[in-house]
């Protein structure tokens, strides 16, 4: 073991070059921007953190693990959100479904039934409306105060009129649910301003095709929140509402990318989109301004 | 603008410091990810993880040290621990593939020098590998890998003569003609 070789130092040196020019050798190009935009969602996301969580700071919580932002824990936690989300508004279709059958002027279609007339089925009422028809079955199971005789017809104007008309939820549940709506909404934009910087560094290297794909992938996550948000509270708030009708317009355009190289129509498309609607700056001014609401 | 003013935006919370800082150092982030990886995605995952390290830390970094030291020593620790989890998730893919097949490894042809090479630097013990890796591969000195590793200069230095010795008899086949 001891007794050194002269040859060492000349094979030593040959391995060390070997080594230098062929292990994992560098090639190709470091995918600066696409990593950036992960990066920057990710201390963003960090940054609202921050600002959401300073009372607990303030009472020297101290966390056990440093927190990684990866784009995995963003996109869980928006999941998760995403979740709580559907939880909300199926509540609150609930209550609003309710008062409709009893006292609230609800503008429900009601059609006389005759004898020959065949009753809806459950599974005909949910065409328009699988949230709702969710909640149908349980509710004819129970006894309700609405005439028999009639059949009430719930077809997608409760949609409509939850927004154009909004109605107060309980006060039990109010100031609960409004918060998560709010958080939902912001963890979405932070989601959405990720997707769509992807999508800008992926469309700068168009022979990459994968970076496309993932950004399509990330972008129909996003768009699922993006709908419940429309009708949910948060968008009752017509700015946020314009905002979410846009965003859902331009990820819905990224979700058709097949993860080909892009057509140049396609691009053009998703380009004018975003910057008529001045998208990324409205996104990036709607968080703080969100936040400063919370 | 020098770095010294740079992490000092940053520990202001100035996105443009962060950006510049990143720009300065990725690279290297980068391709020492990817040399010890050996795979693109993994080493862009985890360059992400470093920065994003990094900057929620930057409080803790007291400037008496130049800032690349710093992120290497977090470079190394991210790197390790993600290959690590990698590590053991591919050994539990390769029990369930080798349940399913008869081994004849050593009955292939030989394979070429490149080929050995890279058998060879895989089949060091870990702090031999990734001290052989971060001073004859990327530059380090023997102080940066063991603050990096949480070790002594000397222990970098025992730690790569072995790996030394381990290569020179894995590729002793082509010692004859190296020498010559």
């Amino acid at each position: 073991m001891t007794d050194n070789n002269p040859n060492d130092d000349i094979l030593d040196e040959r391995i060390r070059a070997l080594a230098a020019a062929q292990y994992h050798a560098p090639e190709g190009s470091v995918p600066r921007d696409a990593m950036w935009a992960q990066i920057a969602a990710a201390r963003r996301a960090a940054r609202a953190g921050a600002t959401t969580d300073a009372p607990a700071r303030d009472a020297d919580v101290v966390p056990l693990a440093p927190r990684r932002r990866s784009r995995t824990v963003v996109f869980g936690w928006g999941a998760l959100l995403a979740a709580g989300l559907v939880l909300g508004i199926a509540l609150e279709r609930e209550f609003l479904h309710k008062e409709g059958g009893t006292t609230s002027p609800l503008p429900v279609a009601v059609l006389p039934r005759t004898d020959s007339a065949p009753v809806a089925t459950p599974a005909e009422s949910t065409n328009t409306d699988s949230v709702r028809g969710a909640a149908q079955p349980s509710r004819e199971a129970t006894p309700s105060p609405a005439p028999k005789s009639r059949d009430v017809v719930q077809p997608r104007a409760t949609r409509e009129y939850a927004v154009t008309e909004p109605r107060a939820l309980p006060d039990v549940s109010d100031s609960t649910v409004q918060m998560l709506y709010r958080t939902a909404a912001i963890q979405t934009l932070v989601q959405a301003e990720a997707v769509l910087t992807a999508y800008r560094g992926a469309e700068s290297a168009p022979r990459d095709p994968q970076a496309m794909q993932q950004a399509a992938r990330w972008a129909r996550d996003v768009l699922s929140s993006t709908r419940l948000l429309i009708d949910s509270p948060a968008g009752r708030d017509p700015q946020m509402r314009t905002l979410f009708t846009d965003l859902e317009l331009v990820l819905a355009q990224i979700v058709q990318i097949s993860g080909t190289p892009l057509q140049a129509r396609e691009r053009e498309l998703i380009d004018h989109a975003m910057r008529d609607r001045d998208l990324l700056p409205r996104i990036r001014s709607a968080v703080p301004a969100g936040l400063a609401t919370s | 603008m020098d770095e010294r003013e740079l992490t000092a935006r940053v520990k202001l919370g100035d996105e443009v410091a962060e950006r510049a800082l990143y720009d300065a150092h990725v690279d290297r982030v980068y391709w020492t990810a990817y040399r010890m990886s050996g795979r693109h995605d993994l080493a862009q995952d985890l360059t992400q993880d470093v920065f994003i390290r990094a900057f929620d830390r930057i409080q803790d970094y007291r400037g008496d040290a130049p800032f690349g030291a710093w992120l290497h020593a977090i470079t190394t620790s991210v790197v390790l621990n993600g290959l690590r989890k990698v590590k053991r998730f591919d050994q539990r893919e390769a029990v369930l593939e080798e349940a399913g097949m008869v081994t004849s490894t050593n009955r292939e042809a030989e394979p070429d020098l490149k080929e050995r090479l890279a058998q060879a630097i895989e089949a060091l013990p870990e702090g031999c590998r990734v001290t052989f890796l971060m001073h004859d591969v990327e530059g380090f000195t023997h102080e940066e890998i063991g603050a990096a590793l949480g070790t002594t200069a000397g222990t970098s230095k025992a730690q790569l003569s072995r790996a030394r010795a381990k290569l020179r008899i894995a590729l002793a086949d082509f010692a004859g003609e190296w020498v010559q």
